[in-house]
């Protein structure tokens, strides 16, 4: 399914976050998303999930349009995400991070909990089962019953991803997933996301300021400046283009 | 484990019957003071309350303070049904048998009520966060209150003609409003409601009903903690962002948990009003903030999120304060009342409460038990988890 924004704009009272942003998420693609400070990226997530409304626009997601369903709800036709700032449930362990987002695929109601019904404990195995292999997946699954918020900063950023995967999205937005990894680290990073794409058959979205990943890993690349789009196309494209070059470094000298 | 649930559950709701038969016909036995034996009662009602309370203030971190709104409307509820059924029984003394009429629809009815209100309540003002919400529901409770406590008969034929003015007399509203009015005013505002023709609300419930229906609802309360759902409320309480992100839509938890906990509220409204031991007049002051405060105390002090720590904080509460009335109709603590006139120990009661609570918030936070449980349904589960690695779970 294909991500498809049309005109989106948002504004925060005179600040113009995002003004008229117009992309398209083909689909099992690894899209870009940079931009310096402010570019309006992560806030483009937030439109992307609901978490703003947009003023203007629309973002539409196969044939559902985003834009009129809240947060729960886009989680539940396959966007996932993770945050800028990571957000893991801090009183819940690594695995119960995990099953809560089961919540959504849940067969068995509240009703079942009650009465403890069989379907109540098929669900959980079912779920339980999903969350150990996602864990195994990430490396994680040593620490499953470790307080989610007791693991290392690098664990926590793939617990979010994790959590995520756990919702069996169709497409995955990752907010900086590289923020404060090294050199080896990240490359651990590119092979994993590529390694999603290929086996879930998902389209990944990334906002990243690591060229070192966004280049190597991103098909397609969009650039964004203070709201507005800049560039678009592939890496080598972009890595050429004289508007990025501007907004990154600065004019060159003597143009104006 | 899963093909006996049923079985289980059998054997569950058997073990309460069988003990709640026992306690019915054992505990006049085995205490003849009946004060004694309507303090137990309480107590166990307080429970249900407390541990309800703690599904929303606990469990999905609302700040609620107005359970005691719940509770009263629970009270009228069991009251109104209970005693027109009674009339409609012929009075006289209530029986073990006929309660098995009268407990069920009157304890049914003051759950639906409260569960209404309980929506009513929650879906615009679970919008609201923290402080917000906390004076929503204080609000309603003490709305609910004054609305009972300040009906006159009489008032009946004014709130009528008010309608018929407001409306019309084809009004949609007026018949209505008329048929609320009429009952609004014959609760006996201040001076509480004792029965269509104050001969005493009747006691129906004794220790089967309300020791049967307080283990169902911890049992319940138990279930929900260790389910997806509790998960879920537990994961909105620490970011609800993030929740919503995976799918936990954190209206609908809510204002879900919302309606669980003021069921349970009226329920045990329901089982104080007709509490066998009890006062059979249920009054409007019962149910003021004091209720609702004692309430959070219980939660808070047993633990916030605990079941058990709810149970523990329950009973707690309502035996400490009894035991501190209790102290001060002794003969050393009336001679020093003699000694010193000017010590006035009613004040001094609570006093020493407040200094305990204010202790218990300094030294321990978290109250007894913290989120933990007395008995562990997290550690099997744990180990279920983790061992039970299967590779075909992801297609």
């Amino acid at each position: 399914m294909r991500l498809e924004l049309h005109g989106v704009s948002k504004s925060f009272g005179g600040l113009r976050a995002v003004n008229d942003v117009s992309l398209t998420v083909p689909e099992k693609n690894i899209f870009g998303l940079i931009g310096p400070n402010g570019a309006g990226k992560t806030t483009l997530f937030n439109l992307i999930t609901g978490v703003y409304k947009r003023d203007k626009g629309s973002i539409r997601f196969g044939e559902d349009d985003v834009a009129s369903l809240h947060p729960a709800a886009i989680a539940g036709i396959g966007i996932a995400r993770t945050f800028q700032n990571i957000r893991l449930f801090a009183q819940l362990t690594v695995l119960e991070n995990l099953l809560v987002a089961g919540e959504l695929r849940k067969k068995a109601g509240l009703g079942a909990a009650l009465i403890r019904s069989q379907a109540h404990y098929a669900d959980e195995k079912l779920r339980r089962e999903r969350a150990v292999e996602l864990l195994s997946i990430f490396g994680l699954v040593e620490m499953a019953d470790a307080p989610s918020t007791s693991l290392p900063y690098g664990d926590q950023r793939r617990l979010e991803i994790a959590r995520a995967m756990m919702l069996a999205p169709k497409l995955l937005l990752l907010d900086e997933p590289a923020a404060g990894m090294n050199y080896g680290e990240a490359e651990g990073l590119k092979a994993q996301i590529r390694w999603l794409r290929d086996t879930f058959h998902i389209s990944v979205v990334l906002v990243e300021h690591n060229m070192q990943v966004v280049m190597g890993v991103c098909e397609e690349i969009h650039v964004l400046d203070r709201g507005e789009t800049i560039a678009h196309g592939s890496p080598l494209e972009v890595r050429e283009s004289p508007a990025v070059l501007a907004a990154y470094l600065g004019q060159p000298a003597g143009e104006k | 484990m899963q093909r006996s649930s049923a079985i289980r559950n059998l054997a569950v709701v058997a073990a309460i019957f069988a003990v709640a038969v026992g306690l019915d016909f054992g505990l006049p036995l085995a205490i003849g003071d009946s004060s004694i034996r309507q303090l137990i009662m309480m107590a166990l009602c307080n429970v249900l309350v407390a541990v309800s309370l703690n599904i929303i203030n606990g469990m999905a971190g609302q700040f609620s303070i107005g359970h005691a709104g719940f509770i009263g409307i629970g009270a009228y509820g069991s009251a109104i049904v209970a005693s027109n059924l009674h009339e409609h029984f012929g009075g006289g003394d209530p029986t073990f048998a006929t309660s098995f009429l009268v407990v069920p629809l009157s304890i049914a009815t003051s759950a639906i009520i409260a569960a209404f209100f309980g929506l009513i309540v929650g879906l615009p003002s679970l919008r609201l966060r923290g402080d917000y919400l906390a004076i929503v529901t204080l609000g309603f409770a003490e709305i609910f209150r004054l609305v009972i406590a300040t009906a006159q008969i009489g008032d009946a034929q004014t709130i009528g003609q008010a309608c018929s003015l407001v409306g019309g007399e084809h009004g949609i509203f007026q018949p209505a409003l008329h048929c609320f009015s009429t009952i609004i005013t014959s609760l006996g505002g201040q001076n509480g409601y004792a029965g269509p023709d104050n001969a005493g609300v009747p006691l129906y419930a004794g220790p089967f009903w309300i020791f049967g229906l307080c283990a169902i609802g911890c049992i319940a309360a138990w279930r929900i903690k260790f389910s997806g759902w509790g998960r879920a409320l537990r994961a909105l309480r620490e970011d609800e962002i993030a929740a919503a992100a995976v799918g936990v839509d954190p209206t609908r938890y809510k204002v879900t948990s919302f309606v669980l906990a003021a069921t349970g509220g009226g329920i045990a409204g329901g089982l104080m009003a007709l509490m066998r031991d009890g006062t059979p007049i249920v009054q409007p002051e019962s149910f003021g903030f004091q209720t609702s405060f004692d309430a959070i105390t219980m939660v808070i002090l047993g633990g916030s999120g605990s079941v058990s720590g709810s149970v523990i904080g329950a009973l707690l509460v309502t035996f400490t304060v009894k035991a501190i009335e209790l102290a001060q109709g002794t003969a050393a603590v009336q001679s020093l009342k003699m000694a010193w006139p000017a010590l006035d120990l009613n004040a001094l009661r609570m006093m020493i409460y407040g200094a305990v609570l204010v202790a218990m918030m300094i030294w321990r936070p978290e109250g007894l038990l913290g989120e933990r449980e007395l008995f562990g349904a997290t550690s099997i589960k744990r180990k279920r988890g983790t061992k039970a690695i299967s590779s075909k779970a992801l297609r």
